[in-house]
């Protein structure tokens, strides 16, 4: 018989606590954390970071992933690109009545190896159990601290004109994964989703190259979106090349049919920088060294700083420049 | 008797010889007085024997100088002055007028005369001009029209040249741009390196012998770069192709008079006249059968756009040199900007082989003007040189508005006074270089028409260029539905204020609920609308892309209207994107990037693709305009049609489903049918649906005005206009449509100007 999450999962009794100690406890460790109200951690810097987001994917599971590693390497790679090394994490899961036992345990499960990989203890943790409906099949949230480390602060102030624009790596495929996993029938492509922690990565090129401005993980609304964030925050333009952007084949195709364009699909993990041009190859052949950023490519450059308004500029392949925009609602044509 | 009269004159009056024409009538009648030009407006002062004075006025009534353009004519009797003679008295500014700025004519028939004679000093020089003809838009960087005010202040005039000038008898008084081989600019044959190869008419001579050669010539022109290169060399034309990314779409071509022209095209009293006016825009014309022009002209298309040479420089590269046809179409890579300015070479590099170019700075580009003929009427496909900028007069209150139009073949218009003053056609705000163009002669516009705007309309439309731009111009921005703007453009086009019925058949425009009108039958005016009846809506898979993708139009159609059989006729239709119709079935399915539209374009577009005329297309309307091709000068038969239901929804809305129509073409098709017939029964079905909504409309609503205009881009098809019209005049409607802007996107803003004045003047309920 298949075990199932039933309300009184969620009542704080007995059935919780089986709960904790055989699924959570088992794959976190940390059981000392358990007994008290709070965890308590001591932190080996004054400055902290925190960065809290809620995973509410659709399917929880997904080719290269699942809602849990997501949980993970999300949390841990919005603390990575603001300079932090993240340290500890806590998990909140809220669970429709009726989930499997079995399919919470492989997510927690991959929290737990994803952890591992990150270097980061899950230290504190909350379940909620509702009704049927209340929400789809499980939410997770999840709450992350970093270290800040003074000689690793990244310096957006020094952006100026030619500095390099780099990505560590093809651009769309958790978007296009996670639309091939929603709809088994007509299977776009078997594009895994990119997720992954980037937090060594990211720390090795801050303890080795000086010279990186700013980072950002552009997950929702794609590299697009996150670039014009940036431009518009820090008031500069960024010219894009579009034919030296990197995208998988296969992601390429699905976007060709699906009319999407995979500058506004979004990654789990990737890494987008603005380097100082004297630094820029040497960013990038660090990061070619490791797996995660072996397709790393300048893919443009600051065409000026001091903007009023900062612009996000693509040269396309026919020589004309478009501006790009955050990700619209709706994808509505516009040719007449 | 004697009389004094003071005549106000507005309109077109000046550049345009209007001063020198009053100056010799008075002579011609004896009188005496002053002639003034202020802005926008001449001034004249006759005395003289009553009878005199009337006959002057007469004359200066019925035949006024050809380029001029009366507007209106305002006479007082004053008391005598006792002037001793004529005189012109030097030019005023006063602004109560709105400054009237001269188009671009084709060269005269007195300076066509001058420029092939021998004995002429101006013979065979490539600038000559005069008061009736030559550069004026494209030279004037302000007001008012004065030579330091125009690019030919760098050349000072010749002593021979200021006497012509200076002299109220001659036909070159005045006229701005006067110049000569001692005086004036020079034309000058580069190659791709830069290096001058010649100049002046031998510069002509060696590039008509690099055009016979194959050779892709830019050639610097009126309002910007052509590439020319030899009409009936295909070679050269499919190079020419390859250069401009431009694969299927037609090519102008100019030819050397009227009378080679008879030899390629049919062509009626009205074509011919428009093609030789003095605005000389391109005329699609129906080939010849025996037309001997490569077929890469306008492939699968029956016409050819054909132009008449508009400047001296273009006479003389066909003149005795046994030249006759030559591709001549705007230097720019599709999708960009025409060149137009001195460092075009740069640009143009790679897509010619040597450059005729001059020294006379072009300070605004034009396109050419595109025209066509429904029979008796004429459309605008592009309104540019020879009719821009000339106001359009208007009963509402536009002053301080300025309409950004659509995304696509976008022109504004700005409102001045009782005016509207119409931009160029300036091409798709799909890039940056565009909407720098734009923004750029939006700035021109505002400058020498003094206009600063408190009110600013655009197009609903979120994701418009227009849309930003509007936001940082920082005044009140009006948002105007798509369709509406097409139907009051076409209203205001015919004077119409009563609210009245609108068939809008269009591509895509964004509708009030969100999704994708373009078939529509309105009912309303510039200050309101009701949407009373349209198109049943189907999926468009990947947005846009199916826009450039026929076939998925029809997919989608397909996949929503037959859920069970859909996928199978979607195969047989399109065997070779089996891959693409499975992940269609599940866009459509679960919604993915598949906006719902109901729109004539589109419905044009999956008919195209099912048909196999054009499943892909390479440029803007090409699926429709390949689909009615046929339809050109075909003799009809029959007056048979495909089935068709209309009913009315939940909403009250009448619902035109043509499902029923497409299910029976497929059939058709996969039963062989000839091609051309199923086109000709799928137009007349357009046609009579049309008619059929339209009756029903006013059976259930008899208070309706029985009065409706056709606005909309589908309406450049030429037998839907006609047909329609037709149709419905026989039923008892007066049936107008577009006649001095084009009915597709490019006449946005013209309606949009006109919605936004009612908005804006609009008396609120409660102050009453
Ligand atoms: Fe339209
Ligand atoms: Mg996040
Ligand atoms: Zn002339
Ligand atoms: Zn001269």
């Amino acid at each position: 018989m298949v075990q199932r999450i039933s309300l009184a999962h969620g009542e704080g009794g007995e059935l919780t606590h089986q709960l904790i100690q055989n699924v959570f406890i088992k794959s976190f460790g940390h059981p000392e954390h358990a007994q008290l109200d709070s965890a308590i951690v001591t932190c080996p810097t004054q400055t902290i970071a925190v960065s809290t987001d809620s995973y509410v994917v659709k399917p929880i599971f997904f080719p290269g992933g699942n809602i849990g590693k997501l949980a993970i390497t999300g949390t841990v790679n919005d603390l990575a690109v603001s300079g932090a090394i993240p340290q500890v994490i806590t998990a909140a899961f809220i669970i429709e009545e009726g989930f499997q036992l079995n399919e919470l345990k492989k997510v927690v499960e991959s929290m737990a190896a994803e952890a591992e990989i990150a270097k980061v203890k899950i230290i504190a943790g909350d379940t909620k159990v509702v009704e049927k409906g209340s929400v789809d099949r499980l939410f997770i949230n999840t709450t992350g601290i970093g270290e800040i480390r003074q000689e690793h602060r990244i310096n957006p102030g020094a952006i100026q004109k030619g500095d390099c624009v780099i990505v560590s790596g093809t651009v769309g495929d958790h978007g296009i994964a996670i639309l091939s996993a929603r709809h088994e029938h007509g299977l776009f492509t078997d594009v895994e989703s990119d997720c992954a922690s980037l937090n060594h990565l990211i720390q090795e090129l801050l303890e080795e190259i000086d010279g990186i401005r700013i980072m950002r993980d552009p997950t929702r609304g794609g590299l697009a979106t996150t670039l014009v964030e940036l431009c518009e925050d820090f008031h500069f333009t960024v010219e894009l090349d579009e034919v030296s952007i990197p995208v998988r084949r296969d992601v390429q195709g699905a976007c060709d049919i699906l009319g999407f364009d995979p500058l506004f699909l979004a990654n789990e993990g990737k890494v987008v920088m603005i380097v100082d041009s004297k630094n820029a190859h040497k960013v990038l052949a660090k990061m070619k060294g490791n797996v995660l950023g072996e397709n790393a490519t300048i893919i443009g450059h600051i065409a000026s700083s001091d903007e009023q308004t900062g612009k996000l500029l693509l040269k396309t392949a026919m020589g004309t420049s478009r501006r790009l925009h955050r990700l619209a609602g709706m994808l509505l044509p516009r040719i007449c | 008797m004697h009389k004094a009269l003071k005549i106000m004159v507005t309109g077109r009056i000046q550049g345009v010889g209007f001063r020198p024409f009053v100056y010799s009538l008075s002579k011609k009648y004896g009188l005496t007085g002053t002639v003034q030009n202020n802005i926008g407006c001449v001034i004249i002062v006759v005395e003289g024997n009553e009878k005199k004075v009337a006959d002057m006025v007469n004359e200066l009534q019925m035949s006024p100088p050809p380029l001029s353009k009366i507007n209106q004519i305002t006479m007082n009797q004053i008391p005598l002055n006792g002037y001793q003679e004529f005189s012109i008295i030097s030019s005023q500014i006063s602004s109560n007028s709105i400054p009237w700025m001269s188009p671009d004519a084709a060269i005269c028939k007195d300076c066509l005369e001058e420029l092939m004679d021998p004995n002429n000093r101006r013979f065979q020089y490539p600038f000559i001009n005069c008061t009736q003809c030559g550069p004026r838009y494209t030279i004037i960087d302000s007001l008012p029209y004065d030579r330091p005010n125009t690019t030919m202040r760098e050349f000072e005039m010749c002593q021979q040249c200021r006497e012509e000038y200076e002299d109220p008898m001659n036909r070159r008084h005045h006229a701005q741009p006067i110049c000569c081989p001692v005086c004036g600019p020079i034309v000058t044959l580069h190659n791709q390196q830069g290096e001058s190869l010649a100049e002046q008419q031998l510069a002509v001579l060696q590039t008509v012998d690099l055009i016979k050669q194959g050779k892709i010539i830019a050639i610097k022109g009126i309002g910007g770069y052509h590439l020319a290169c030899d009409a009936y060399q295909a070679s050269v034309i499919d190079r020419l192709r390859l250069a401009k990314k431009r694969p299927q779409r037609p090519l102008a071509i100019m030819v050397k008079s009227l009378d080679v022209a008879k030899k390629l095209c049919y062509m009626s009293t009205k074509e011919v006249k428009m093609l030789t006016s003095s605005e000389m825009p391109i005329v699609v014309l129906t080939r010849l059968k025996d037309c001997l022009l490569p077929e890469n002209l306008s492939p699968g298309l029956s016409t050819l756009g054909i132009m008449l040479p508009y400047t001296p420089l273009h006479h003389m590269l066909f003149e005795k040199t046994g030249l006759e046809c030559m591709v001549m179409t705007s230097a720019n890579s599709s999708g960009l900007p025409i060149q137009y300015k001195n460092d075009s070479v740069h640009a143009l590099q790679d897509m010619c082989d040597y450059f005729l170019t001059h020294n006379r700075e072009i300070h605004f580009p034009v396109d050419d003007s595109v025209v066509q003929y429904t029979g008796e009427d004429m459309l605008y496909l592009r309104r540019a040189r020879g009719f821009v900028p000339d106001p359009l007069k208007t009963n509402a209150k536009v002053d301080g508005i300025i309409a950004l139009g659509g995304n696509q073949k976008s022109t504004f218009a700005v409102g001045k006074e009782q005016y509207i003053v119409m931009s160029p056609h300036i091409g798709d705000l799909e890039n940056e270089e565009m909407i720098h163009s734009f923004e750029e002669q939006l700035h021109h516009f505002k400058d020498w028409l003094s206009v600063e705007e408190q009110y600013i309309a655009v197009d609903k439309h979120p994701l418009y260029a227009s849309n930003s731009l509007a936001k940082r111009m920082k005044s009140i921005v009006i948002p105007i539905q798509h369709h509406h703007a097409h139907q009051v453009s076409c209203m205001e086009d015919n004077g119409l204020e009563e609210p009245c019925l609108g068939i809008i058949l269009d591509g895509t425009g964004y509708g009030d609920d969100g999704h994708i009108w373009g078939f529509e039958f309105l009912y309303g005016n510039g200050h309101s609308f009701e949407r009373l009846a349209h198109l049943q809506y189907t999926p468009l898979p990947g947005g846009e892309k199916a826009v450039e993708e026929p076939w998925r139009n029809a997919v989608g159609m397909l996949l929503y209207l037959w859920p069970e059989e859909g996928k199978e006729l979607s195969l047989k239709l399109f065997p070779e994107k089996s891959k693409e119709i499975n992940m269609m079935e599940s866009m459509v399915i679960n919604q993915i990037n598949s906006p719902m539209a109901g729109t004539c374009g589109r419905l044009f577009d999956a008919i195209s693709a099912i048909l196999g005329v054009c499943v892909t297309s390479t440029y803007e309307g090409e699926a429709a305009i390949k689909l009615s091709d046929p339809m050109n000068g075909l003799h009809m038969e029959s007056d048979e049609t495909y089935p068709f239901q209309l009913q009315t929804n939940s909403e009250n809305l009448l619902q035109l489903d043509l499902s029923p129509m497409i299910y029976q073409i497929i059939q058709d098709r996969f039963h062989k049918q000839p091609i051309t017939q199923i086109i000709q029964t799928f137009h007349r079905t357009i046609v009579s649906s049309c008619v059929q909504t339209v009756q029903k409309l006013v059976e259930k609503r008899p208070e309706l005005n029985k009065t409706v205009v056709l606005s909309g881009g589908s309406f450049q098809n030429v037998y839907l206009v006609r047909e329609i019209q037709k149709l419905l005049q026989k039923e008892g409607f007066t049936v107008y449509t577009h006649k001095n802007v084009p009915c597709h996107d490019g006449g946005l803003s013209f309606g949009q100007i006109i919605i936004a004045s009612h908005a804006v003047n609009k008396v609120p309920l409660d102050s009453k």
